[in-house]
């Protein structure tokens, strides 16, 4: 009867080491893997419960001295949550035998449970590192400037960042899952996300132009189309990727230089056109008399003068924005500057029959700058206003004081510039279809205007304008004081 | 009586220039100097041949011929004159009575060379005998 209690003793001991291996796997179990871990606690305490019933027949006959020590060892280990050495091996006997087998078997769990603590801190520390790394890679999308759109492989949104919801004016929300055609409005963008799931499995990349929008406020777009495939043959689209580049800007400027181009190209033909005629004219002794003689000879040089003119002007800008010209800064007075334009004018206006007025201020304003540069600036600008003047129109020249800056305004009666192109006609290169039908030019005046103006002496340009009326060009200069 | 020729050109040099030369082939040059002043003086005497720059403020080279040849009775051979040839394109030339395209800078020799060749495609005339022996001879 008393083997019998000792036996059970034995085998709720081993089973309470089992419960301790258990608790002591707990953590273990909670940061990942929890079948394996499972299991394998299961095992043990499995393991442990054998051991347990065969150990409590054998001990059956052992003194309760040692069985007691063994029981308080083992106790000791669960109270502390610790695993070790429980039995005394040095007793040749049955119970000698079986601790060094449970011995043996801890220190296997013991290293077991070492490993297992190591492998899950390990894993803990990857998921944070890869929450980190998700996080800072959502920001980044988040923030680049080109507008990215995300679909899963039943078109939902599942990502889009803050220049995608510019472009498409709606608030991505990362917890909902909605249809993309619900967030997403623009059905040529919606037909592109469409047909690249379609047949992304084809063509994994694509990149089209789309245009958004008509008109003056339509924007062009780049967009890069990339199919997520997933499937061990690759037979399953996952998501689609598009990325929007705005290439607006960049078209316009092809655009306006082309436009230039063929403009410079132009205005030196011209002169190249009559050089050539003339030349050919005397080596074909078409010419009659001297006098005729003088006057070809006269045209081919004034021709070559005006194409050297016209180079040199746009060398002159090409110098000028990048800093090649020195600046020459001075006191000077405004009025003065403006009396030598309307001087210089005054022969081009007579022969327009274009009525010049300069209305000076008898006060003399004073700004701190570059007299040959205000000089040419403002020389461009009215030699605009006579250009952009019919015949027996009206320039108005005239200055004062606003706040801290003098202001020169040159008004016309001209043709007017249409507000499509007004905002525009300051950049260079750019002629609007409307002035190109008036008069020619490089395109190239107004930009150094706004050169000098803006760059040079912290000032701005500004122009008003009425189609069919006339326009006002202002300049703002900082006043000396 | 010679062929009467209408020149538009804004660069006066080039009107000039090219007026000499067809008056020194016997032929009467008309010099204008826009769009414009062109289209008046052919509305209000049509001229046997129009030699005109495309380029010109007002009215284009294209433009005068297309409203000259929708106004006038018989379409008026034409020759364009251009700095920008590359940038003309075949239908707006289509149903115009533009015989020819030629890009500046040209030669005064085959502008010429080109308009007694048209003018003698068409009917012959005593006028465009003289205008001939006027060419050859000189």
């Amino acid at each position: 009867m008393i083997e019998l209690r000792r036996a059970a003793a034995v085998v709720f001991l081993f089973l309470g080491v089992g419960v301790a291996l258990h608790l002591l796997l707990e953590p273990v179990r909670e940061a990942g893997q929890p079948a394996a871990v499972k299991a394998m606690t299961l095992g043990a305490g499995m393991a442990l419960a054998v051991l347990g019933i065969v150990g409590g027949f054998l001990i059956a006959r052992v003194p309760k001295e040692r069985i007691s020590s063994v029981t308080d060892h083992l106790e000791d280990m669960a109270r502390r949550g610790t695993i070790g050495l429980a039995i005394s091996e040095t007793e040749a006997d049955a119970l000698g035998r079986l601790g060094h087998a449970i011995n043996h078997y801890l220190s296997f769990v013991k290293e077991e449970v070492e490993q297992s603590h190591l492998a899950a801190k390990e894993r803990q520390i990857q998921t944070k590192v890869l929450d980190a790394e998700k996080r800072h890679i959502e920001a980044v999308i988040r923030a680049i400037s080109d507008g990215v759109v995300v679909t899963d492989a039943f078109g939902d949104l599942v990502l889009a960042n803050a220049a995608a919801e510019d472009t498409f004016g709606f608030k991505f929300d990362p917890a909902v899952r909605r249809p993309i055609e619900e967030v997403i409005t623009d059905k040529g963008f919606l037909a592109l996300v469409d047909d690249m799931r379609e047949t992304g499995l084809f063509t994994s990349h694509r990149a089209v132009e789309w245009i958004q929008g008509a008109g003056g406020e339509a924007r062009i777009w780049r967009v890069i189309l990339n199919t997520v495939v997933e499937g061990k043959r690759r037979d399953r689209i996952s998501g689609v990727v598009a990325v929007l580049h705005d290439v607006t800007k960049e078209k316009e400027i092809a655009r306006m230089k082309s436009d230039f181009v063929s403009n410079v190209s132009h205005e030196l033909k011209a002169p190249l056109a009559s050089l050539r005629a003339y030349t050919e004219m005397l080596v074909d002794g078409e010419v009659k008399s001297e006098a005729e003689t003088r006057e070809y000879l006269h045209v081919i040089g004034t021709e070559t003068d005006r194409m050297s003119r016209l180079i040199d002007n746009i060398l002159n800008l090409s110098r000028l924005e990048s800093g090649l010209v020195p600046v020459n800064k001075a006191d000077l007075a405004v009025t003065e500057i403006l009396r030598d334009v309307a001087d210089v004018m005054a022969s081009q206006a007579v022969q327009k029959n274009i009525r010049l007025e300069a209305d000076l201020a008898p006060v003399f304003f004073r700004v701190h700058g570059d007299r040959d540069m205000l000089y040419q600036a403002v020389l461009n600008v009215v030699s605009n206003a006579i250009k952009y003047t019919p015949e027996g129109g009206q320039v108005r020249i005239s200055t004062y004081l606003d706040d801290s800056a003098v202001v020169v305004d040159v008004a016309d009666t001209g043709y007017g510039i249409p507000p499509e192109d007004a905002g525009k006609v300051f950049e260079k290169f750019y002629r609007s279809r409307h002035s190109a039908k008036a008069a020619k030019g490089t395109g190239l005046g107004l930009a150094l205007v706004k050169h000098v103006v803006e760059v040079v002496h912290g000032g701005r340009v500004t122009v008003e304008s009425d189609v069919g009326k006339g326009s006002v060009f202002r300049l703002f200069l900082p006043a000396v004081r | 009586m010679p062929w009467k020729i209408l020149i538009a050109d804004d660069e006066v040099a080039i009107a000039n220039v090219v007026a000499r030369k067809l008056q020194n082939a016997g032929l009467e040059a008309i010099v204008t100097t826009d769009g414009q002043e062109a289209y008046e003086r052919a509305s209000a005497e049509p001229p046997d041949f129009i030699i005109t720059d495309l380029q010109m403020p007002g009215m284009s080279g294209l433009e005068l011929c297309q409203r000259l040849t929708t106004e006038l009775d018989k379409p008026i051979p034409t020759i364009l004159l251009t700095a920008k040839g590359f940038e003309i394109d075949g239908t707006s030339l289509a149903h115009l009575p533009i015989l020819r395209v030629m890009a500046k800078p040209f030669s005064p020799s085959e502008l010429l060379a080109n308009v007694r060749e048209a003018l003698g495609i068409r009917t012959a005339s005593p006028a465009t005998r003289f205008a001939r022996s006027g060419v050859t001879g000189s």
